[in-house]
C-alpha cells in the first residue's frame, strides 16, 4: 500500500452479460476472499439484493487484495517495481449502458481497464462506448475473451474456427483502440502475443494467456520465453514431423496456438464430456495436474470445471496479466496527470499527482458516494493522487463550482475515519497514502455527489468527469400521504447523492423530478427511493422525455428589448451553432474553460469562426458550460463591461428555459449586436438588465425559426435470423431506423442497429420481446439530439401540440407567448 | 389631467401649496417610493394630505403604468415623487406614455438634492456633471463614473455624487427564477462609498481621489432641519476614518470638491470640518486656494 510502484489500479469493463462479475469471482477467490469452489455462482461484487435477482450489476464495487508474483515473471514487468508482492484494487463495473455513468467513476479512479468480451457475440455497443470512456481518460486496456467453455460445448467450434474468432475479436477491438487512441499513452492495442490477451471461461474458473503455455513450451523448445510466446500466436505453424517452423501451413505443419494452445484443452473437453474415464488419469499426469481423492469421484461439467481451474486457474493468469501489463499510479499518474488536474502543470498540486508523492500536498477525488449500513450517511470514495488521508486533520472539501481564491463550494472539515472497500464489507485503515482507492467517513453531507479534497490552498480542482449518457428520462414523483413529504424530499437528497448520474430536482410547479440515463436506471432509482432512501409510497409518473430547443436559422430582424426603466436597449441576434461544435461544446472539447485565445484559433481552425468573434463569446449556458454562445459583437459601445455580469445571468436564464417550453435550448448562438445604455450605473444594475437579455435572447429565438430537437436512442439487437422481421414491425412502429443489418461471421445471429426516439422507447423492450418470441435483446444508449419535422409555430402542427402539452405539464400558458410579449418597438 | 408632484425633501409639510391643492382634487393618488425616501411614513402623508396614497415601487411605475394612467383623461391622477420630477431619477417615460396617450399632463416642481445641496456651502454654479454609485458586488464593479469624475476634476468642478439605495430589490438569483423575494432595504454609508471610491482610484490611478489630497463633504437628510440634517467635511481619508453614526442618518450624498473651489467655499465649510487645520492646509496647499 505504501509502495505506488506496486499497485495495480483497474477496473473490469465490458457490455452487459460478457460476464464482468463472474470473472471477477475468480480474481477474488485468489485473493482467498471466497472459496474457489463457489466462484463464478457468487458474483460476490454484486451486493444488492436486485442485482443478485436480475443477474446484473448495477452499482460498481470496489475490493483490494494481495498478489504475489514469482520472481521469473518479475522480470516482464516493464516498469519500475519493488519487491514481489503487490495491492489490485479492482472495481467491477456495471456493463448496462443505463448505469454508464458508474463505469465513468470507476474509471476516474483506476488506470488500467481490465475489458471482458464475449467469445460468441463478440465486440458490442457497449464494449465500445466503455473502451472510448478509457481511453478519454488515458486508461490502459488489456483483454479478456471470456466464455470460451460456450464455444467449446455449445457451438463445438473447430480449432481453427476458434482461433479465427478470436483473432476477429482482437482485430475489432483494436480497430476501436486504434480510433479514439490517444498518443501520450503510446500504442495500447492489445496483442496475444505480448500477454494483452487473455482467454478464459469465468463461469469454470479458468482463463490463460500465451504466457502460460510458453512457460511450458520454452524449456522443451529451449527458447526464449518471449520467443515463444510470438510464435504461439497469429501465423506460425509447425511441422511435428519435421520439428520445422514455418510462416504458412504449406508444407503439412499446423497452427501454433491451435496444437500447443487449443489441442490441450480440447482434449480435457474431449474426455471428460464424452466420458472418456481411462484417457483422463495419464492426460491429468502430463498437464501436470493433481486431484483429491473426491473430485476424482466427479463426472461431467463438473469434472471439467475441477481439471480446468486446476490446469489453468483464471485468477494467477489474469493477475499476472494485470500485473504484468498494467501500469501502476506511479507510472500512470505521469501522463494522466493533465488530463485530470485543472490547474497549472506546475504548481505544487500538479507536481503531487505528477510524481505520486506520498509526502506532497494532499489530492484526493472523490469519484461516488456509496450507502453505509448507517442510514441515511455515505462512504465517499475515491483516490487519492497526490499526498496521504488520514482521519483527524483539516482539509478542504472543494466542490465541482470551486473556483480558486473563492469561498464559494468549499468547507474545510476533518474526515472521521478512512476504509478500505472490500466489497460487501469495509476495512478500517489508519492513513492512505497515495495511488490507492479509498473510503472516507464523515464528509459525505459536505459533498453532493463528487468533488476535490486538498491540503493545498492554492490547489485547482481535479477535472469533472465527463458522463457519456445524459438524464434524458424524467418521471415526477410525489407521496401517497402528504405527511410524508419531509421523507421524500430527504429520500431524494440521498438518492441524487448514491448515484453519480441521477438528477433530482423540483420544478415551477412543485414536482419532485428525477431524471435518470434510461427506463431500466430509473426504475432501479425509484425503486431505491421508495423502498430504501425515502421509505414511502409513491406515487409514479409516467416518464417523460427532455427535450432542447434549437433555432434554425438566423433572426430574420433584429431582436430589441427596452428595460423596464425604458433607459437601456439591448440588440440580439439569434443563429444556429453547427452540429459539430454543439457536439465540440458538450462533449468537452471545446469549453468554457479554455483559455480564450486557444480557444478561438480552434473556432477558427476547425469551425469556421471569424477569429475575432470567437474572441469575444462572453459565455456559455446554460450552466455556464452548455452548448449555447452569448457573442459579443458591438462596436465601440461604452459601459459594455459594466452590464457583461448581468447579460450572463439573463442569458443563463434563457438558455435554461427556452422560450417555446421551457426546455434547455441547445445549438443557439447570441449575437449582441449593439446596446444603448444609460450613463448611470445605477439606472443600468442588474434588476434592469437581466430581465431585458432574457427578453431580448427569447425575441431572437422567435424571430429565428425555433425548432426542436429530441433525444435519439442508438438500439442494438442481437437475434437470430427469423426475429428480425419482429424486430422491423416493431422499430416501425415507434418511428425506429434500421441503419445496419449484419450477420455475426461465424454465428447464426444478427445484429440489427437502428435509431430510436426515446419519446417512443417506452415500453420498447416488452414489446420486443413479445413480437420476437424472447429471441432479440435490444441495447439502448443515448445516441444524438434529432431535429424535429416542423415548426411549434405552425398552429395544429403535431410539434405545436407536443409543446402545448409540455407547457401545461409544467403549469405554463398553453400558447407559446406572441413575439411581442419579448419584442419592444422603438 | 395626470399630476406629477414634487414633495420636496424632508416631511408632509415639503409640498408645495400648488402640489397640496392639485392632491386635494385627485381620484387616485400614487407615491413613488424607490428612487429615495422621505423621512416620515406614508401615513402622516396622508394625514396632512387627506387622501389614501397607493405605493407605486419600481415594477408598478416601470411596468404598469397603464393601470397609473387609467381615466387620467377624465379624472385627475397624481404620482408623487420625492424631491423633485426631473430630479435625479427622471419620470419623463411615464410622462411621454402619458403624452401617446393623449393625456394632459403638469408638472409640480420642489426643491432636490440637486439644488439644496448648496447648503454644504458650495456654489451650485461651480457643479459638474453628477454621478451615482452603486452597491459594488464580488463580480460587478462598474467604475465609469470615475471617468465622469475625472472630466469634472479636469475642468476644476464639484461633483455630487448620489448614494445607491436598495428598497424592494431581487437578489440575482431570485431576478434570475423571476421570483417576486425581495432583499430587505440597504442604503450606502459614507464610509462605504469613500472605500469605494478609493478601490477604483488604486485601480486606474488617475490620482484624481488621492485619499488625503482629495476635500469632500458629506451630507445626509438635507432639508430635515437641525435635527436631522448632517454636514461633516474633510479629507477622504478623514471621512473614510470617521464613526458611520456622524454622519447622521440615510440618505446620504458626498461632494467631491473641484479645484476651482472659491475661498469663500473653503471657509462656508470649513465650519463642518473634522479637522479644520487640516481642511485649511489641504485647501491651501493642494488646492491653491488663498484663505484669509
Amino acid at each position: 500500500m505504501d509502495k505506488p510502484t506496486n499497485i495495480r489500479n483497474m477496473s473490469v469493463i465490458a457490455h452487459v452479460d460478457h460476464g464482468k462479475s463472474t470473472l471477477t469471482d475468480s480474481l477474488v477467490s485468489k485473493a482467498g476472499i471466497i472459496a474457489a469452489k463457489n466462484a463464478g455462482d457468487v458474483r460476490f461484487t454484486d451486493t444488492r439484493d436486485d442485482e443478485k435477482e436480475r443477474g446484473i450489476t448495477i452499482k460498481s464495487t470496489a475490493i483490494s487484495m494481495y498478489f504475489e508474483v514469482s520472481k521469473e515473471d518479475l522480470s516482464a514487468v516493464k516498469q519500475k517495481t519493488d519487491g514481489t508482492d503487490f495491492l489490485i484494487n479492482l472495481i467491477d463495473s456495471p456493463g448496462h449502458v443505463d448505469f454508464s455513468s458508474e463505469v465513468t467513476a470507476a474509471l476516474r479512479v483506476t488506470d488500467g481497464a481490465l475489458v471482458v468480451v464475449d467469445t460468441i457475440e463478440g465486440v458490442c455497443v457497449q464494449t465500445e462506448t466503455v473502451l472510448r470512456q478509457a481511453l478519454t481518460e488515458r486508461i490502459k486496456p488489456v483483454l479478456v475473451i471470456n466464455k470460451v467453455d460456450r464455444a467449446l460445448l455449445e457451438l463445438q467450434v473447430e480449432k481453427e474456427e476458434l482461433f479465427q474468432n478470436f483473432r476477429r475479436v482482437i482485430e475489432n477491438v483494436n480497430v476501436i483502440i486504434s480510433t479514439y487512441n490517444d498518443p501520450v499513452l503510446g500504442d495500447v492495442q492489445v496483442y496475444p502475443d505480448i500477454g494483452t490477451v487473455a482467454f478464459g471461461s469465468g463461469l469454470h474458473g479458468w482463463a490463460f494467456t500465451l504466457r502460460q503455455f510458453a512457460n511450458r513450451y520454452a524449456k522443451k523448445f529451449g527458447v526464449d520465453k518471449e520467443k515463444m510466446m510470438a510464435r504461439l500466436w497469429g501465423d506460425n505453424f509447425f511441422n511435428p514431423k519435421t520439428k520445422k517452423w514455418a510462416k504458412t501451413s504449406e508444407g503439412g505443419g499446423e497452427r501454433a496456438f491451435n496444437m500447443f494452445v487449443l489441442d490441450p484443452i480440447y482434449k480435457v473437453f474431449d474426455a471428460v464430456m464424452n466420458f472418456k474415464k481411462d484417457a483422463i488419469g495419464p492426460m491429468l499426469e502430463k498437464l501436470d495436474v493433481k486431484l483429491a481423492s473426491e473430485e476424482r469421484e466427479l463426472e461431467g461439467k463438473a469434472l471439467l470445471k475441477v481439471i480446468m481451474r486446476k490446469f489453468l486457474p483464471a485468477g494467477d493468469s489474469l493477475l499476472e496479466m494485470i500485473v504484468i501489463s498494467l501500469p501502476s499510479p506511479a507510472t500512470a499518474q505521469r501522463y494522466r496527470v493533465e488530463t485530470l488536474y485543472e490547474g497549472p502543470m506546475d504548481d505544487e498540486s500538479a507536481i503531487g499527482v505528477r510524481d505520486c508523492d506520498p509526502k506532497g500536498p494532499l489530492m484526493l477525488y472523490i469519484s461516488k458516494m456509496v450507502p453505509t449500513s448507517d442510514k441515511g450517511r455515505f462512504y465517499a470514495f475515491g483516490r487519492v493522487f497526490s499526498g496521504t488521508v488520514r482521519a483527524g486533520p483539516k482539509i478542504r472539501i472543494q466542490g465541482p463550482n470551486y473556483v480558486p481564491g473563492k469561498k464559494d463550494d468549499l468547507f474545510i472539515k476533518s474526515v472521521q475515519r478512512t476504509v478500505l472497500m472490500m466489497g460487501r464489507y469495509v476495512e478500517p485503515i489508519e492513513d492512505c497514502p497515495c495511488g490507492n482507492i479509498v473510503g472516507l467517513v464523515g464528509i459525505d453531507q459536505f459533498l453532493l455527489k463528487s468533488g476535490t479534497l486538498t491540503t493545498s490552498e492554492t490547489a485547482h480542482n481535479m477535472k469533472v468527469m465527463k458522463f457519456s449518457v445524459s438524464p434524458v428520462v424524467r418521471v415526477s414523483v410525489e407521496v401517497k400521504n402528504a405527511s410524508d413529504l419531509p421523507k421524500l424530499v430527504e429520500g431524494l437528497k440521498r438518492l441524487s447523492k448514491s448515484d453519480p448520474c441521477v438528477q433530482t430536482s423540483v420544478s415551477e410547479t412543485g414536482e419532485h423530478i428525477v431524471a435518470g440515463a434510461g427506463e431500466l436506471h430509473l426504475e432501479i432509482c425509484l425503486k431505491d427511493l421508495q423502498e430504501d432512501h425515502a421509505g414511502v409510497p409513491l406515487k409514479i409518473s409516467d416518464p417523460v422525455v427532455g427535450y432542447r430547443e434549437t433555432v434554425k436559422a438566423e433572426s430574420s430582424i433584429v431582436a430589441l428589448a427596452k428595460s423596464q426603466n425604458k433607459h437601456n436597449r439591448l440588440f440580439v441576434k439569434a443563429l444556429p451553432i453547427d452540429e459539430e461544435l454543439t457536439k465540440a461544446i458538450e462533449s468537452g472539447k471545446v469549453s468554457a474553460r479554455d483559455d480564450f485565445k486557444a480557444r478561438a484559433r480552434i473556432l477558427a481552425d476547425e469551425f469556421g469562426w471569424d477569429v475575432t468573434d470567437a474572441r469575444k463569446i462572453w459565455c456559455f449556458g446554460p450552466e455556464t458550460t452548455g452548448p449555447n454562445l452569448l457573442v459579443d459583437v458591438t462596436k465601440g459601445v461604452q459601459y459594455l463591461n459594466e452590464i457583461k455580469d448581468s447579460c450572463i445571468a439573463g442569458f443563463q436564464w434563457a438558455t435554461k428555459e427556452g422560450v417555446c417550453a421551457e426546455e434547455n435550448m441547445r445549438g443557439v448562438r447570441f449575437n449582441v449586436l449593439d446596446v444603448v445604455l444609460h450613463t448611470d450605473a445605477i439606472h443600468r444594475g442588474g434588476g434592469q438588465i437581466i430581465p431585458t437579455t432574457r427578453r431580448v435572447c427569447y425575441a431572437a429565438a422567435l424571430l429565428a425559426t425555433p425548432g426542436l430537437q429530441e433525444p435519439v436512442y442508438l438500439v442494438e439487437i442481437q437475434c437470430p435470423e427469423n426475429a428480425i422481421g419482429g424486430i422491423y414491425s416493431c422499430l416501425n412502429k415507434r418511428r425506429g431506423q434500421v441503419f445496419s443489418e449484419e450477420q455475426r461471421p461465424g454465428t447464426p445471429m444478427f445484429t440489427v442497429k437502428a435509431y430510436l426516439p426515446v419519446m417512443e422507447s417506452f415500453g420498447f423492450n416488452g414489446d420486443l420481446r413479445s413480437a420476437t418470441g424472447g429471441q432479440a435483446f435490444p441495447q439502448s444508449v443515448f445516441d444524438h439530439w434529432e431535429l424535429m419535422n416542423g415548426s411549434p409555430l405552425d398552429k395544429g402542427s403535431k410539434i405545436e401540440e407536443l409543446v402545448r402539452s409540455i407547457r401545461v405539464r409544467k403549469g405554463l400558458k398553453p400558447e407559446i407567448p406572441a413575439l411581442d410579449t419579448y419584442y419592444d418597438k422603438l | 389631467m395626470f399630476y406629477i408632484i414634487g414633495l420636496g425633501l424632508c416631511d408632509e409639510k415639503d409640498i408645495t401649496v400648488r402640489g397640496l391643492e392639485a392632491v386635494k382634487g385627485c381620484s387616485r393618488v400614487y407615491l413613488e417610493a424607490y428612487t429615495s425616501i422621505l423621512m416620515v411614513q406614508k401615513e402622516r402623508l396622508e394625514e396632512f394630505y387627506g387622501k389614501q396614497l397607493i405605493i407605486a415601487d419600481r415594477d408598478m411605475v416601470e411596468l404598469e403604468s397603464d393601470e397609473i394612467l387609467r381615466d387620467a383623461d377624465k379624472e385627475d391622477v397624481a404620482l408623487l415623487v420625492v424631491g423633485d420630477p426631473f430630479g435625479a431619477t427622471t419620470h419623463t417615460d411615464i410622462l411621454l406614455r402619458a403624452r401617446s396617450l393623449q393625456i394632459p399632463t403638469q408638472v409640480i416642481h420642489n426643491a432636490s438634492i440637486l439644488n439644496a445641496v448648496g447648503c454644504c456651502g458650495l456654489q451650485l454654479y461651480n457643479f459638474g456633471q453628477t454621478v451615482s454609485l452603486v452597491f459594488f458586488t464580488e463580480t460587478w464593479k462598474p467604475d465609469s463614473f470615475y471617468d465622469r469624475i475625472k472630466e469634472n476634476v479636469d475642468l476644476g468642478m464639484h461633483t455630487l455624487v448620489l448614494l445607491d439605495i436598495k428598497v424592494k430589490e431581487q437578489s440575482e438569483e431570485n431576478l434570475a427564477r423571476g421570483r417576486k423575494i425581495y432583499e430587505p432595504p440597504r442604503y450606502m454609508t459614507i464610509p462605504q462609498a469613500v472605500t469605494q471610491l478609493v478601490e477604483i482610484e488604486s485601480l486606474r490611478q488617475d490620482g484624481i481621489l488621492s485619499p488625503s489630497d482629495t476635500l469632500a463633504i458629506a451630507v445626509s437628510r438635507v432639508g430635515g432641519g437641525d435635527k436631522h440634517e448632517r454636514i461633516v467635511s474633510g479629507t477622504l481619508s478623514e471621512l473614510n476614518g470617521h464613526l458611520p453614526e456622524a454622519f447622521g442618518e440615510p440618505l446620504h450624498s458626498l461632494v467631491i470638491v473641484g479645484k476651482r473651489v472659491h475661498p469663500l467655499e473653503i471657509e462656508y465649510a470649513q465650519e463642518f470640518a473634522i479637522d479644520k487645520e487640516n481642511w485649511r492646509r489641504v485647501a491651501e496647499i493642494v488646492y491653491g486656494c488663498a484663505l484669509d
